[in-house]
């Protein structure tokens, strides 16, 4: 699931796997700005079969946090 | 006949929005575009409920056509003024400046249409999946807050990925720009600047005169560091801007130095303190009119425009 997550950020916020570490803060450390993260959000949506609102994910702030986020959608 | 679906969606004679301008889109305005057959949008900018009702409710005893307020996401006052919206007389919001899809089924439940100012095509096609009647793509060309892309890089690409309307904004000035959103793909304008001009806009008569003498070369980007950069006319307070971002000052400080200064421009027409937000059309204005010559000249000027074309007569 990390690998995963990571994959995706990479891939939407144009960076190398190697740039993205397991506590790397999205905003701050790899530069994800407002429009970053409603495209984040859709790719988990279309990843993870989920439906995420915006405000859920706002107080998500880590690669792992991310991890921990979909994992309590899941169940 | 051009934008037949904008047109159906707006329920106006022409597919003309009035851009949201904050100080400056007032009760007076917005209900004279609405009467001369475009959508008048009230901007709530970053004033509280009661002031948007207040202008709802003057607007409303000018014009019983379609109104729209202009919901700007990041105003202190956003949650108040998106709830107190629910149950005025209105038909249209407008959000811009985030994602408003916490209120979207609020909204649409008491039977506005929903039209969000989106940036890009994630959040177009976000906005399309949280139920928007249509979309406004806006690019960096516009006045105030604005995002990276350009209007005709943005357009099309926003156009292929929903299938609700869209309007186009950022930079349309005349009807050959009408005509280019069309060619573009969009269904139909959301045009700020120009209203600027219009001879029922409350504006300062400074903030006027600036934009007329202004160049194409004359608007700045000022904010950047701040995440939501703003374009503006040159002027004193601009040049501060420029010189404090270039010395690393801090988001904070920079906010600071903007805060009261687009209300300094639009009532005060304070030229050296004041924020005088416009698009980089406004090079090409030049005369002030009325509302209603402005969207006749911009919609029919359009149709004329494409006749003409189609006929060959630039050809010779």
């Amino acid at each position: 699931m990390l690998e995963k997550i990571k994959e995706i950020l990479a891939e939407e916020l144009s960076l190398d796997l190697e740039e993205i570490g397991d506590d790397s803060d999205i905003r701050e450390d790899l530069g994800a700005d407002s429009l970053d993260m409603v495209q984040l959000v859709m790719s988990l949506e279309d990843e993870f079969g989920l439906e995420i609102e915006n405000e859920e994910i706002q107080s998500v702030t880590t690669v792992r946090g991310i991890v921990e986020f979909i994992e309590k959608k899941r169940g | 006949m051009l934008f037949a679906r904008g047109k159906k969606i707006l329920g106006t004679a022409y597919p003309v929005i009035q851009g949201g301008m904050a100080w400056i889109s007032e009760a007076t305005l917005a209900a004279a575009v609405s009467e001369a057959g475009g959508l008048g949008v009230i901007a709530a900018g970053n004033a509280p409920f009661s002031f948007v009702r207040e202008e709802i409710r003057k607007a409303r005893k000018l014009t019983a056509k379609p109104l729209c307020v202009n919901v700007m996401l990041l105003s202190p006052y956003a949650e108040e003024v998106a709830h107190g919206l629910i149950d005025e007389d209105i038909e249209f919001i407008i959000t811009g400046a985030g994602n408003p899809g916490k209120y979207m089924q609020a909204w649409k439940e008491a039977g506005k249409k929903v039209m969000p100012v989106v940036p890009s095509t994630a959040l177009a096609r976000r906005m399309e999946q949280s139920g928007a009647d249509a979309l406004i793509a806006e690019g960096t060309e516009a006045g105030g807050h604005i995002g990276e892309i350009t209007t005709m890089a943005l357009i099309p690409q926003v156009v292929d990925v929903v299938t609700i309307p869209v309007f186009a904004a950022g930079g349309i000035g005349d009807a050959r720009g009408v005509l280019a959103a069309w060619m573009l793909g969009a269904e139909g304008v959301q045009v700020g600047t120009r209203f600027l001009l219009a001879h029922e806009c409350q504006v300062h008569a400074h903030y006027k005169e600036k934009i007329i003498k202004a160049k194409d070369i004359d608007t700045v980007v000022t904010g950047r560091p701040t995440g939501h950069p703003v374009r503006v006319l040159k002027n004193p307070l601009a040049r501060e801007f420029a010189r404090r971002e270039k010395e690393g000052c801090t988001p904070e400080e920079l906010e600071e130095l903007g805060a009261g200064t687009l209300c300094l421009a639009a009532q005060e027409g304070d030229t050296k303190n004041g924020s005088f937000m416009a698009g980089q059309i406004a090079g090409l204005l030049s005369q002030e009119q009325s509302c209603s010559q402005i969207i006749q000249d911009l919609y029919l000027g359009a149709e004329m425009l494409l006749a003409e074309k189609c006929r060959g007569e630039n050809h010779g």
